[in-house]
C-alpha cells in the first residue's frame, strides 16, 4: 500500500480509537452520573468531575494526530513521504505504530469509565470517598500516558520534524 | 529486490493490524457488555442507600409517641408519598403503605436493571405471593380472618385480596385457576396433602424456579444469584429442621419438607434430620459454613428458634454486602439494597405496632435493635 | 515543621459539683482529646436526666427547623453566594449550667412548638385533602367515558355495582364465565380505555359472592367510585372549584408558616446548636469515671496549651482540683494522637496529607515537602502563564470570600493559589501564553523550551525530577527509621534504592562526560546487592522470592516512569491550546461582505475554548499531581498510619458561650 495510507491510518486511529474509547468511558460514567443525580441533585458536582476523567485519552489521541500531521507535512506544506520507497514506507509504518500505540492505550478510557462509574456510586453513598475515587480512576490513565510517551519517542526519534 | 521488501513489510503490518483489531474489538465489546448496563442502576441505588435509615433515625422514630408524629418524622423520607394520604391512621394502614413502598422498589429495579437479569426481581416478588397464599389459606382452614395475614405486595395482589375475602375454599380454587398454584391447591382440597405440605410444595416450587433462573445466568450474575438463592434455601431448610426438632418431629416427616439446591448438601441435611434434638443439630452444623452464626448465638437459638432465623438473615445481609464490595457493578448491588430495604420496612412496621400499643421508647429501641 | 505538634498526657481529678463547668470549659477551648479511663475502683460516669432531655430536644428541635426551613426566605445562591458566603451572626449565651439551659429551652418550646406544629398539621392536612380530590378527579375522568349519573354506579339494597378495568383479551371470557355462573343475571357496559377494557357490571346482591372469585381470577382491577352527585363532568367542575378554594387556604397557611419561619427559625437553630453541644458532652461522659464526690478524666493535649488550660481549670474549680501533666511514654506511642504543625503558608496543604492519613507520632510529617512538590508538579503539568493567571484569580477571590469561615474551600483555594503561581512561573519559562497564541499572532516571546517540539528534553526533565523526588522520599524514610532505631529495616528497604538512584545518576553523568564510570558503579553495585539481599531475606519459597525480586525491581521502574506524566500532561495542555489557536486562526479571516464575522466567532471560540482547556487540564494536573504523591512518593517511606487528633470541641456556628469563671 502507499505510505499515505499508513500515515493517515496512524493519525486517524490515534484520535479515532482513543476518542471512541473516551466516549464509551464518559458514557458509562455518565449513566452512573445520571443515576446518582436522579436520586439526589447534590451529587452533581462530584459526579461531573469523575465523569470528566476518561476524557483525557481523547486529548492524547488528538495531540498525536496533530503531531503525525505535522511531522509528515500534512499540516503546513506538502506530504513528505508520497513516493513508495522502503524508507518512506518505514517512516509511514513508524507513524502508524505511534498512532496505534496511543489509540490502543487510549482504550484505557473504558475501564477508567467503569472505575469512575463505580466511584460515582461510592461517592453518592458516602461523599467522603471522593478523593479516593478520583485517585482510583486516575490509576487507569497511566497506560495511556505511557502510550503517549512511547509514541512521542517513536515520532521524534524515528521520523523527526 | 526492493519491491519484495516493501510488500513483506506491508503484509506483516496488515496481518498484525487485523489480529490486534479483532482481539481488541472482542475484548472491548465484552467489557462494555458486562458493565455498561449496571452503571446507571448502581449509581442510583448507591445514592438510595445513602438515604436508608441510620440507627439515629430509628431512635428518633422510637421517640415519636404517637403515630401522627411518626408519620411526620417520615415526611422528609422516601416514604412521604405513600404516607400522605392514609385513610385512617393505624398500624395496619401504615403497614400497607410500607408494603406499597417496597413493591415500588421492586418495580423500580425491574425497570432500571438490564434485561438479562431483571427477571429475578419479578421472581423475588413472587415469594410474597407464596407467602400471602399460604398464610391466607392456612388462616381460612383455621377459621380466622385471612385479611390480617396478607401483605399487599406481590405479582397478584388483587387475587390475593380476593382469596382473603373468599367465603369458601372452592372459591379460592376458582381464583387460582390457571396459575401455577392451582395444582397443589387442588391436592390440598382433595386432602391428598396437609396444609403444611401445601406450604412446603409452594416454597419448593418457588425456590426451584429461583435456582433454575440463577443457573441459566452467566459469569458474575450466575455466581451472585446462586449464592443468594442457596443461602435462602439453606435458611428455610435449617430452620425447618430446627423447628421440627424443637417439636420432636421425626426424620421421615422432615425429609419431605426439605428443599433441594442449597449449599448444605443433601447428605448433611439428612444427617441433621436424623439428629435427636436441637442441641445435636447445632453441634453438627458447626462443621458447615454457618458455624460462625451457631457459635455466636447458640444460647439464644436453644431458647428460641427464631433467633436462628434472625441471625441467618443478618448473615445473608452481610454476605451480600461483601459481594457488592467484590462486584461493585453487578446485580449484587440491587440485591443487597432490597435486603436492606426489607429489613428497614420490617423495623418500621415493628415501630408502628409498638407505638400503637403505647410502648416506651426504650423498649422500641431495644426491639428494633434486635431485628435483622 | 516536619514534626507533629508535641503532645502531653493530662490527668484531671476534681469534685463532682465542678464537673459540668469543667467539661464545658474544655469543650469550649477544644484543645483536649479525652480518652477512656480504665480504672476498677471507680465507676463509669453516665448522663443524668438533663443530658437525656438534651438528646431528645435536639431531635424535636431539628424536626421543627426542618419544617420552617422550607418556608424561610431563600439565602443568596448562585456563584456570588459560593464565592462570598454570608457570615452568620453569632448570638451570645450566658451559660449557667445545663439545668438552666434545659429550663430555658422548655419555656421557649412551650410557646413555639404548638404554634409551629399547628400550622404544620394544617398544611399537611390541606395537602392530603387536595391529593384526595385530585385522585377523585382522575377517577371521574375515567367515568366520564360513560357519561352517566354517578348515583347509578352506587350499589343499592339489592343490586351490587362493580366498576373497574380488565385486560382486553380477558374481557370476553370474563363476561362469559360470569353469565354462566350467574345464569345471565348480569348487566354490563364497557369501553376501550388506555389499552384495557373499562367495565361497569351490575349484578344481584345475592350473586355477589359467586361473582367475586371469578372477577379475581381474571385480575379485575376495581376502582372506588367517589362520593359525588350528578354527571362526572359536572362533578369534576365542582371538585376543581373545591381544590381552588383549598389552594387559597393553603396559600394563607403557607404565608403564616413564612412569618413563623421569620420569627422562630434562627432562634431554633441557635437552641439546636446549644443542645447538640450538650449532647456531645453527654456522649463524652462514658469516658469519665466518678465516685460519690469526685470525678476524673484523662486525655491528650498539645504542650503549648498546658499553661493556659491548667490556669483555666484552677480558676473554674477554685483550686479544688488535681492536675497531672506528663510526657508520653514509649509504650503509648500508638496511642498518641497526631496534630500536624506547620507554618501558616504551608498549613492548607495539611489537607492533602490528612486525606491520605497522618504520620505516627515519631514519624515525619511530609507536608512541607509535599507543599512545594505538589505545587511544582501542578505547575509543570499546566505550564501556561494565562491558565495560571485565570486559576490564581479565581482562587484569590475564593480565599477572600472564605477567609473568615476557614473552611475546606478556603484551604483548597490556598493550595490552588500556590499551584497557580508555579503554573505562571513555569508558563513564562516555557513561553506559553494561551499556548502559542502570541507566537501565532506574530509576537515573539522568550522561551527556554518548547514542550511540543522539544518534547524529549521535557521528558528527560520529567524523569530527572521523578528520580529526585523518589530519592528525597527514600532518604526521608531512611533518616526517620535510623532515628527511630529501626536501622535494619532502613538499610534493607530504603538504602538500596538510594544507592541505585545515585548510581544511575552518576552513570548518566559519566555518559555526558562529567564523571568517571567508576563512581556510578561504586554506588550501583552495592545498591543492587543490598536490594537482592533484602528480597531474599523473606520467608517465601525460593521461586517466589525470585519472582518478587523481579516484580519489585520493575515496580520501581514503573514508579519512576510514572513521572513521565509530568511531560505528557504538559504536552496535553500545550497541544489543546495549540489546536484551539489553529482553529481560531482559520476562522479569523472569514468575512461576509464588510462584516468581520470571523473575528466575532473567533473570539467566542478563543475564550470558550481556553476556559474549557483550563478546566480540563487543571483537573488533570490536580489529579495526577496528587497521584504522584500518594502512590509513587508516599510509597517510598510514608505509612499514614497515625491517629488523627480529634479534640473534644464545641461546634459554634451561630452561638457563642459566655462561661462564668
Amino acid at each position: 500500500m502507499e505510505p499515505i495510507v499508513y500515515v493517515a491510518l496512524g493519525a486517524a486511529l490515534a484520535a479515532g480509537i482513543a476518542g471512541a474509547a473516551s466516549s464509551f468511558g464518559v458514557g458509562i460514567a455518565g449513566a452512573a452520573a445520571a443515576g446518582a443525580v436522579a436520586e439526589d441533585e447534590k451529587n452533581f458536582r462530584n459526579a461531573l468531575v469523575l465523569q470528566g476523567l476518561p476524557m483525557t485519552q481523547s486529548i492524547y489521541g488528538l495531540i498525536t494526530l496533530f503531531l503525525i500531521a505535522l511531522v509528515s507535512g500534512i499540516l503546513g506544506g506538502g506530504f513528505k513521504f508520497a513516493e513508495t520507497t522502503t524508507e518512506n514506507i518505514i517512516k509511514a509504518a513508524i507513524l502508524l505504530g505511534a498512532g496505534l500505540t496511543v489509540g490502543l492505550t487510549g482504550l484505557s478510557a473504558i475501564p477508567q469509565g467503569i472505575i469512575a462509574s463505580a466511584g460515582i456510586g461510592a461517592v453518592s453513598k458516602n461523599p467522603k470517598t471522593f478523593t479516593q475515587a478520583i485517585i482510583f480512576a486516575a490509576m487507569a490513565e497511566t497506560m495511556a500516558i505511557f502510550g503517549l510517551v512511547g509514541a512521542l519517542i517513536l515520532i521524534i526519534t524515528g521520523v523527526g520534524f | 529486490m526492493r519491491k519484495v521488501e516493501v510488500s513483506t513489510i506491508t503484509a506483516i503490518l496488515d496481518t498484525s493490524l487485523a489480529v490486534i483489531f479483532t482481539w481488541v474489538a472482542y475484548k472491548t465489546g465484552q467489557i462494555l457488555w458486562k458493565y455498561t448496563p449496571y452503571s446507571y442502576p448502581n449509581a442510583r441505588i448507591r445514592a438510595m442507600e445513602a438515604r436508608l435509615f441510620t440507627e439515629q433515625k430509628f431512635n428518633e422514630l422510637a421517640e415519636s409517641k404517637t403515630l401522627n408524629n411518626f408519620i411526620m418524622n417520615l415526611e422528609d423520607s422516601d416514604y412521604k408519598p405513600y404516607l400522605t394520604s392514609l385513610p385512617v391512621l393505624n398500624s395496619e394502614s401504615i403497614d400497607r403503605a410500607l408494603d406499597r413502598a417496597l413493591a415500588d422498589t421492586y418495580e423500580l429495579f425491574y425497570r432500571i436493571l438490564p434485561k438479562r437479569s431483571r427477571e429475578f426481581f419479578k421472581l423475588l416478588l413472587e415469594e410474597w405471593d407464596v407467602r400471602n397464599i399460604t398464610s391466607s389459606v392456612k388462616a381460612k382452614l383455621r377459621g380466622e380472618v385471612a385479611r390480617d395475614y396478607i401483605s399487599e405486595i406481590g405479582t397478584m395482589v388483587e387475587k390475593v385480596k380476593a382469596i382473603a375475602d373468599a367465603k369458601s375454599l372452592e372459591e379460592i380454587l376458582v381464583i387460582l385457576e390457571g396459575t401455577e398454584y392451582e395444582e397443589p391447591y387442588q391436592k390440598l382440597l382433595l386432602k391428598e396433602i396437609t396444609p403444611e405440605e401445601f406450604e412446603t410444595e409452594l416454597y419448593k416450587n418457588h425456590y426451584l424456579k429461583l435456582s433454575k433462573y440463577a443457573a441459566t445466568r452467566k459469569d458474575e450474575e450466575k455466581k451472585i444469584l446462586q449464592e443468594f438463592v442457596k443461602l435462602k434455601i439453606d435458611k428455610i431448610n435449617l430452620s425447618t429442621i430446627l423447628r421440627g426438632k424443637a417439636h420432636g418431629l421425626g426424620a421421615d416427616k422432615l425429609r419431605d419438607s426439605l428443599i433441594p439446591g442449597g449449599k448444605v448438601k443433601r447428605k448433611t441435611l439428612e444427617a441433621l434430620a436424623n439428629m435427636e434434638d436441637v442441641e445435636m443439630v447445632l453441634a453438627e452444623l458447626d462443621s458447615t459454613e454457618y458455624s460462625g452464626i451457631i457459635r455466636e448465638h447458640r444460647e439464644e437459638i436453644l431458647e428460641d428458634i427464631s433467633a436462628f432465623e434472625k441471625a441467618f438473615d443478618r448473615y445473608i445481609l452481610q454476605r451480600m454486602a461483601e459481594l457488592t464490595r467484590f462486584y461493585p457493578l453487578s446485580i449484587a448491588v440491587p440485591l443487597n439494597y432490597i435486603l436492606q430495604k426489607e429489613s428497614e420496612i420490617r423495623k418500621l412496621k415493628a415501630v408502628t405496632k409498638l407505638i400503637e400499643d403505647g410502648a416506651k421508647p426504650e423498649i422500641i429501641k431495644r426491639v428494633v435493635g434486635e431485628l435483622p | 515543621m516536619f514534626k507533629p505538634e508535641e503532645m502531653v498526657k493530662i490527668e484531671v481529678l476534681s469534685l463532682n459539683r465542678y464537673k459540668d463547668s469543667i467539661l464545658t470549659y474544655l469543650h469550649e477551648q477544644g484543645v483536649l482529646e479525652i480518652r477512656e479511663i480504665d480504672v476498677d475502683v471507680a465507676q463509669k460516669d453516665a448522663p443524668n436526666e438533663f443530658y437525656r432531655k438534651a438528646a431528645s430536644y435536639t431531635i424535636s428541635l431539628s424536626r421543627l427547623i426542618e419544617f420552617l426551613k422550607l418556608y424561610k426566605k431563600q439565602e443568596q445562591g448562585g456563584i456570588k453566594g459560593f464565592i462570598f458566603p454570608e457570615l452568620k451572626p453569632k448570638r451570645k449565651y450566658k451559660y449557667r449550667g445545663i439545668e438552666n439551659l434545659i429550663k430555658e429551652i422548655e419555656s421557649f418550646l412551650e410557646n413555639a412548638e404548638p404554634e409551629i406544629k399547628n400550622i404544620e398539621s394544617k398544611i399537611s392536612s390541606l395537602n392530603t385533602e387536595i391529593e384526595r380530590l385530585k385522585t377523585e378527579i382522575e377517577t371521574l375522568e375515567l367515568l366520564s367515558a360513560l357519561d352517566i349519573e354517578i348515583e347509578y354506579l352506587k350499589p343499592t339494597k339489592s343490586v351490587e355495582i362493580v366498576v373497574g378495568f380488565v385486560e382486553k383479551d380477558k374481557f370476553l371470557p370474563l363476561i362469559e364465565e360470569l353469565k354462566k355462573a350467574l345464569d345471565n343475571r348480569i348487566a354490563y357496559v364497557s369501553r376501550d380505555l388506555k389499552g384495557k377494557v373499562f367495565v361497569v357490571v351490575a349484578l344481584l346482591n345475592r350473586d355477589y359472592d359467586k361473582a367475586n372469585p371469578i372477577l379475581a381470577k381474571y385480575s379485575f382491577e376495581r376502582i372506588e367510585v367517589p362520593e359525588v352527585r350528578g354527571k362526572p363532568k359536572e362533578a369534576i367542575a365542582e371538585l376543581q372549584e373545591e381544590i381552588a378554594r383549598l389552594n387559597k387556604e393553603l396559600e394563607a397557611a403557607e404565608k403564616e408558616a413564612k412569618s413563623l419561619a421569620e420569627k422562630y427559625h434562627d432562634e431554633l437553630v441557635f437552641y439546636q446548636e446549644l443542645m447538640e453541644n450538650e449532647r456531645d458532652k453527654a456522649n463524652m461522659l462514658s469516658n469519665l469515671v466518678r465516685t460519690n464526690m469526685t470525678f476524673a478524666l484523662t486525655g491528650w493535649l498539645p504542650k503549648k496549651y498546658v499553661p493556659k488550660i491548667v490556669e483555666g481549670l484552677n480558676k473554674i474549680s477554685h483550686g479544688k482540683i488535681y492536675v497531672n501533666i506528663r510526657p508520653p511514654t514509649p509504650e503509648e506511642l500508638d496511642e498518641i494522637p497526631v496534630k500536624l504543625k506547620n507554618p501558616k503558608f504551608i498549613e492548607p496543604f495539611e489537607m492533602l496529607t490528612e486525606m491520605f492519613g497522618v504520620p505516627k507520632y515519631n514519624e515525619l510529617d511530609p507536608t512541607p515537602i509535599l507543599a512545594f512538590t505538589y505545587s511544582f508538579f501542578f505547575g509543570f503539568m499546566l505550564t501556561d502563564f494565562m491558565y495560571g493567571l485565570i486559576i490564581a484569580i479565581v482562587a484569590a477571590l475564593l480565599i477572600m470570600g472564605h477567609k473568615k469561615l476557614n473552611d475546606g474551600v478556603y484551604r483548597f483555594s490556598n493550595i490552588l493559589l500556590w499551584s497557580a503561581l508555579f503554573t505562571m512561573v513555569l508558563g513564562v519559562l516555557f513561553g506559553s501564553y494561551f499556548g502559542d497564541a502570541f507566537q501565532r499572532a506574530g509576537i515573539n516571546v522568550p522561551a527556554m523550551l518548547d514542550p511540543m517540539r522539544e518534547a524529549l528534553i521535557v521528558l528527560g526533565l520529567a524523569l530527572a525530577i521523578g528520580l529526585l523526588h523518589l530519592f528525597i522520599g527514600y532518604t526521608l524514610g531512611f533518616i526517620v527509621k535510623v532515628k527511630n532505631k529501626e536501622t535494619v529495616s532502613a538499610v534493607l528497604e530504603q538504602l538500596p534504592w538510594m544507592l541505585i538512584i545515585l548510581g544511575v545518576v552518576f552513570l548518566a553523568l559519566s555518559m555526558a562526560g562529567f564523571t568517571s564510570t567508576l563512581l556510578g558503579e561504586v554506588f550501583l553495585v552495592p545498591g543492587v546487592a543490598l536490594f537482592v539481599i533484602s528480597e531474599f531475606k523473606s520467608d517465601l519459597p525460593v521461586l517466589m522470592r525470585l519472582l518478587m525480586t523481579i516484580s519489585d525491581f520493575f515496580g520501581f521502574i514503573g514508579n519512576w516512569l510514572s513521572y513521565a506524566r509530568l511531560m505528557a500532561l504538559a504536552l496535553a495542555t500545550a497541544g489543546i491550546a495549540m489546536v484551539i489557536n489553529i482553529i481560531v486562526a482559520m476562522i479569523w479571516g472569514i468575512k461576509i461582505g464588510p462584516v468581520p464575522l470571523g473575528i466575532v466567532i473567533g473570539l467566542v471560540v478563543f475564550v470558550g475554548g481556553h476556559i474549557f482547556s483550563t478546566a480540563i487540564n487543571a483537573l488533570g494536573a490536580f489529579v495526577h499531581a496528587l497521584r504522584l504523591h500518594y502512590v509513587e512518593f508516599f510509597g517510598t517511606f510514608y505509612s499514614g498510619d497515625g491517629k488523627r487528633f480529634e479534640p473534644f470541641k464545641a461546634k459554634r456556628e451561630v452561638s457563642e458561650l459566655e462561661l462564668e469563671i
